[in-house]
This record gives C-alpha cells, structure tokens and sequence, in this order.
C-alpha cells in the first residue's frame, strides 16, 4: 500500500512533466508571430485607429501639479531601479508631477493589483505600471479609467482598452530579429544554440521567444534550436543552468541565447570559468554594467537592450502630455522631451526606438 | 483551554483592531469609506477562506503549507477543463475543485498514514501540486470566460461583493462546528494531547484526515474565486498565499503548538492585516513599510499569547 501509493504520486510527478511537454518545447508562447524580413526591409505597417482606453470625466489637469504613482513588477532590481530613476528625472524636468514608485518586492499579479486598487482609492492623478500579467491587470486598470485617472504602461503591456499609451521598448519581432541576426554573425547559418530565460510564464520572454523560434525558421533554418532552459532571473540558477548546457552539448553547442539582464552574464561567466571563451558565443539581453568584464576581455562581442532609463522617462511624459491633452488619440507621434519625436504605432504604442547594441568600442560610454 | 483566555486574546486584538480603524480613517479620508471596505472584502476573500480552515489545521497541532499550490493548481485546471476538455465552465469549476479537495485528502492521508511531520509532508506536497500546475499549464494562460463567470469574483449581490457573501457563510458555518460540535471539539482535544485523545477514543486519524481535506477545499474553492476576481489562469497564482493564511491565523490567537484558537480570532487577525495593508497604503506609506509593521505585530501577539499562557501555567 505505502509503496503503491508512493509511486502513483511518482508517476503523477513525473507525467506532469512529460506527457503534455509539445516535441520540442521552446518556451514560446502561443500568440500568431510576425517575423520581420530577413534583410531588414522595413514592414509596411498597416495605420491602426487608436485602439487604448479614455479616462472617464477626467479633471482639467493641463498645467496642474499632479499625483503620479509608477508600479512597476517588483522593485529591488535593477532593471526597475533605472527605470524609476527615469521617471524621477522625467518628473523633476517637468516640474509639474509628484511621482512616486511603490511595488511588491515580489513579482506576484495580486500583490501588483491590490497595490494599484489601493492608490486608485487614495486618489491618484495617473499611474504608471509594467503589468505582470496582461489581463489579470486589466479589471483594476479599467477601474482606475473609469475614477478619471490617466494609466499609462510601460515595458510590459496590459490589454489596450485597459490603459492610454503603452512604451514598447522595442517590438518583439525586432528584438527576435536583433539576437538571432547577432547570433548568426557569431556562431554562422548553420551553428547549434540554446537558450537560458527566466520562466516560461514570464510574457515578454515567452513573446521573443516565439518571435526568434520564427524568425529563425525563416531566415536561417539551418540552425539548430537546441534547447531552452529556465533560470528564474536566479544568479547561481543561471550560471549553473548554463554550466549544464555547456557540459551537456560540449562541442555541438556554438552558442547561448540570454534572455534576461540576469542569464546574460551568468551565461557570460559559466563560459569564461569553462575555459570556452570563442568555441561558445554568448549574447542577449543585458544591461551594460554587469557585461563590461567579459565585452573588454572579447569574450562576449556584444550585449543588447533599451535604455531602461528611457523607459521610464518616455512613459513619464506620455502620461504628463496625456493628462494635459497634448498627446490624444490619433496622434502619429509623441515628442518627449529630451529622447525627441517617438513613432506611435499599433494604435496606441509609443515605440522607444531600435535596442541598443553595446561593444567594445561604446559599452564604456553607458552607465546603468 | 480555558475560556477566559480566549477571550483575553481577541479581546485585545479586537480592541486594537478598532483602534487601528479609528486611527487609519484619521489618516486618510478615503479609508472610512463604504466602497473601500467593501472592496477590501473583496481581496481578502481567498486569503479569508484559506486562513479560516487553517485555524482548524493549526489547532489540530498540524500545518498546510500546500494551500498555495493547490489554489493554483485548481486555477489552472479551471481553465484547462474548460478549455482543453471542453467541459461546460459550472462543471469544470466543480472538477477542478474535487481535484483541489482530493489533494488535501492526500496530504492527510500522508500525514497520518505515514506519521510523516505536516510541516514536511505539505511542503513536499507545495513543491508537487505547484509542479503539477506548472507541468499541466506549459505556461500558458486560459483567458476569455464568459461573462457570467466574473459575478463570481468581480460582481456584487444586494450591493455587496459576491464572494463576500460566500466568505460570511464560510466563517459561520466553521465557527459553529469548531465550537459547538462534536468534532470541533475532538480538533481542540487532538491539538491539546494527541496521545490522550487517541487513548479516549477519539477518531484522530479521521479527523485529520477531514481537516485536511477541508483546508484543500477551501483553496481550491479560493482558486476558483481568485479566476474570476483576475479573470485569467496562470500556474504561479497563489504562491506565497500559505504565509499570509498562517499570519492571520497567528495573529487571531491561535497556538502554533495546538490546543488553542478560534475562527472569530482568524477573521479579525485577517481584517487587522487587510486595514494595516490598505490604510497604510493610502496614508501614504510604501509597500516595505507595512510588511515591517505587520511583522512587528506577529511578534507583538506571539508575546501576548506567551505572556497569557505563564500566567495561566
């Protein structure tokens, strides 16, 4: 009886893990992609009427001081660190904002819901926020357009009708298409390559993810996607992940995809500690400071991503302009302040511009 | 157990609770207001439903640290029922928390079958039931229910919060049976002294197995509540949910070492955390803050509860 009873709870573990497992799990989710040319032809993109939501009965806010709260998917790390600061800086040159940034330290939906539901009671002017799930934020951002508060997110998005303006740091299909096109230069058309990301129910890792997975089958389809592996923005996770990867494929494996400012340079390390340094080429998605080491001793060529700084200062004046009624809907672009005229596409997404590619030649000139 | 301890201890807490709420609508004036208490009511219904039978758990000397996981695990197999098996929602919901209760059955069955420790035995089960939601759901998410389903989470009755309602008859039914019945009492007399209560011929296998199964239901029956409220599904809902249970169950007097507690004690050790929460944040004050503050009031009220217990001893 124990013994039976202790296998069926094996077998039950166990299954879970295989039976519903797709062939080849690539950690993408299930979403239609748009791949981009292979050549870098610009996509005729097709003009969408504004597709946000409105603030019901808002208050004249044009030229008053207003109340800004940023929820960003936890604080405490760096990412966000930046992009708070961004706000600050964004806030202090207008003048005309009080913002601050409250978060879980914890990336958890109902910490991030009952956060902003709280500030919508004590009255807000605008809130600023990177949604950790797209439509379980969706009910409390309704709720804060309905009391007349301007929302607008950034870095991960909520769905349209749930927020004004969204800044997009880059398009999916375009970071797809800057890491595997890096990848290529590196490890060639046909080389072999996996991937470290954080969890597979992290959206916009799951988004590139599925954009690469597409974009590679079209552009290099001789590459072999080898596999991909979770690392939950885990240090040690990371770098023990990557060890597995590089002791486990040996020479068969070219390269490391990081998808996050994490699993970069962990991935970085593992390879550098492993003594692989130009058999295994590491890029991805990591901010600067943490991969000046390895770009500077050629280890890794380059490392990609957006300004985080930006970020947060684009999604602080888009919510200023918008509550002063500056930046409406049909708007097919949006000056802010110091980062210039940025395209508005998709109907309401604000696009911060192309990701950033730092080298060795400028990673010293950046600073976050 | 005496009485007129546990009087003492919520008593005093219930006291400080007014205290709290009198001193929080000074701060703020959105605080005191009908919309937000009643909102409030509306989040702490899953925390609520999981806090109540684990007062039963905790004074039984036992703990679940699996109701995390099994309120996730419920969420995604909600949505998966529905969606995958094509099982009309009403009946998908209903599996999904047969599912949920038939998980806490296991971790009873474990603990008294195999005298494993609750404290292991469920934090295995965490680890397995939040390795099945995750297995199950392959990170994707099951959105798009039909409207009717969010009256549940997100609906109001007779002006009131729809799960508010269920969480008020939750809490009556479980303060009459844990006070007034036979059963109740066998839980306090397990808690107390297990060896005696076994020896006086009560059934203690049984009951553990019941309040275990119980405290599986009410986190699936949360799960299903908690889809409704966010209307999505996603494997890692729910985690860390165990720890807010166990603070309101602590916080409302009951014994960590058994014996001792009541479900009245539960509700305003939960209403306590929720105003701290929510009033806090509308003064005004960050996130970090308030986690301090109800930390120091566990400490506060596990001194209280010592205190009592010297004196009585």
């Amino acid at each position: 009886m124990r013994r039976s009873m202790m296998t069926t709870l094996l077998a039950l573990a166990l299954s879970a893990g295989t039976s519903h497992a797709a062939p080849v799990w690539t950690g993408a989710d299930d979403q239609p992609t748009s791949p981009l040319a292979c050549d870098g032809a610009p996509a005729a993109a097709a003009p969408v009427a504004y597709n946000g939501g409105t603030p019901a009965k808002a208050p004249e806010r044009k030229g008053k001081t207003i109340k800004v709260v940023d929820v960003p998917k936890l604080v405490g790390i760096g990412y966000f660190n930046s992009t708070s600061q961004g706000v600050k800086e964004a806030a202090k040159e207008l003048g005309t904002v009080d913002a601050k940034t409250d978060g879980s330290t914890k990336a958890n939906i109902d910490d991030q819901i009952t956060l902003i539901d709280n500030y919508i009671t004590s009255g807000v002017d605008g809130i600023l926020f990177s949604a950790n799930d797209p439509v379980a934020i969706a009910p409390v951002l309704k709720k804060a357009l309905a009391a007349g508060i301007n929302v607008v997110g950034y870095d991960a998005d909520a769905e349209p009708d749930a927020r004004q303006w969204f800044v997009n740091p880059a398009t999916p299909n375009g970071v797809a298409k800057s890491l595997i096109d890096t990848l290529a230069k590196e490890i060639g058309e046909d080389g072999s390559f996996a991937i470290v990301t954080s969890t597979f129910t992290t959206p916009n890792q799951a988004r590139w993810i599925a954009e690469m997975s597409a974009y590679q089958a079209k552009c290099y389809p001789k590459m072999t996607w080898l596999e991909t592996v979770e690392a939950q923005e885990d240090n040690i996770l990371s770098f023990n992940q990557a060890n597995t990867l590089i002791n486990k494929y040996g020479s068969d494996m070219k390269g490391i995809i990081g998808m996050t400012s994490v699993a970069t340079p962990a991935a970085a390390d593992a390879v550098t500690q492993a003594g692989q340094c130009g058999k295994v080429s590491v890029v991805g998605l990591a901010t600067p400071n943490p991969m000046k080491p390895y770009i500077k001793d050629g280890c890794v060529k380059s490392a990609i991503l957006w300004s985080t700084v930006d970020l947060g200062y684009a999604a602080m004046q888009a919510l200023r302009a918008s509550a002063d009624g500056t930046l409406k809907p049909g708007d097919k672009t949006f000056k802010a302040g110091r980062l210039g005229e940025l395209q508005i596409i998709n109907g309401s997404q604000i696009l911060l511009g192309s990701p950033a590619v730092f080298t060795k030649d400028n990673v010293d000139t950046f600073d976050f | 157990m005496s009485l007129r301890t546990l009087l003492r201890h919520e008593t005093i807490l219930a006291l400080v609770a007014v205290v709290l709420l009198v001193a929080l609508a000074f701060q703020s004036a959105q605080f005191f207001t009908g919309a937000n208490l009643l909102n409030q009511g509306r989040l702490m219904t899953e925390v609520g439903l999981v806090a109540i039978i684990m007062t039963f758990v905790i004074i039984t000397g036992g703990i679940d640290l699996s109701v995390g996981s099994i309120l996730g695990l419920t969420a995604i197999l909600t949505g998966v029922f529905w969606q995958n098996l094509g099982l009309p929602l009403m009946a998908a919901a209903g599996l999904a928390i047969a599912v949920g209760t038939f998980c806490g059955f296991v971790n009873g069955f474990v603990i008294t079958r195999f005298g494993v420790p609750p404290l292991i035995a469920t934090l295995a089960t965490l680890a397995l039931y939040r390795g099945l939601a995750e297995g199950i759901s392959q990170a994707r998410s099951v959105r798009g229910y039909p409207d009717w389903f969010y009256v549940l989470g997100q609906g109001n009755i007779l002006g009131v919060p729809t799960q508010l309602w269920i969480l008020i008859a939750f809490a009556i039914l479980a303060s009459v049976l844990l006070a007034a019945t036979r059963i109740g009492r066998s839980i306090y007399a397990i808690g107390a002294n297990e060896v005696a209560a076994f020896f006086s011929g009560l059934p203690v296998n049984r009951t553990k197995i019941a309040v275990y199964t119980a405290s599986g239901f009410a986190a699936a029956l949360a799960g299903v509540i908690f889809v409704s409220r966010v209307s999505t599904t996603r494997s890692d809902m729910g985690t860390g949910l165990e720890l807010d249970a166990i603070t309101a169950v602590v916080l409302g007097g009951t014994s960590i070492y058994g014996g001792r507690g009541s479900v009245i004690g539960t509700l305003i050790g939960l209403v306590v955390i929720q105003s701290l929460k929510n009033g806090l944040s509308l003064a005004g004050i960050k996130a970090e803050g308030t986690a301090v503050l109800i930390g120091l009031m566990l400490i506060g009220a596990i001194l209280m509860t010592t205190a009592f217990n010297k004196r009585r001893a």
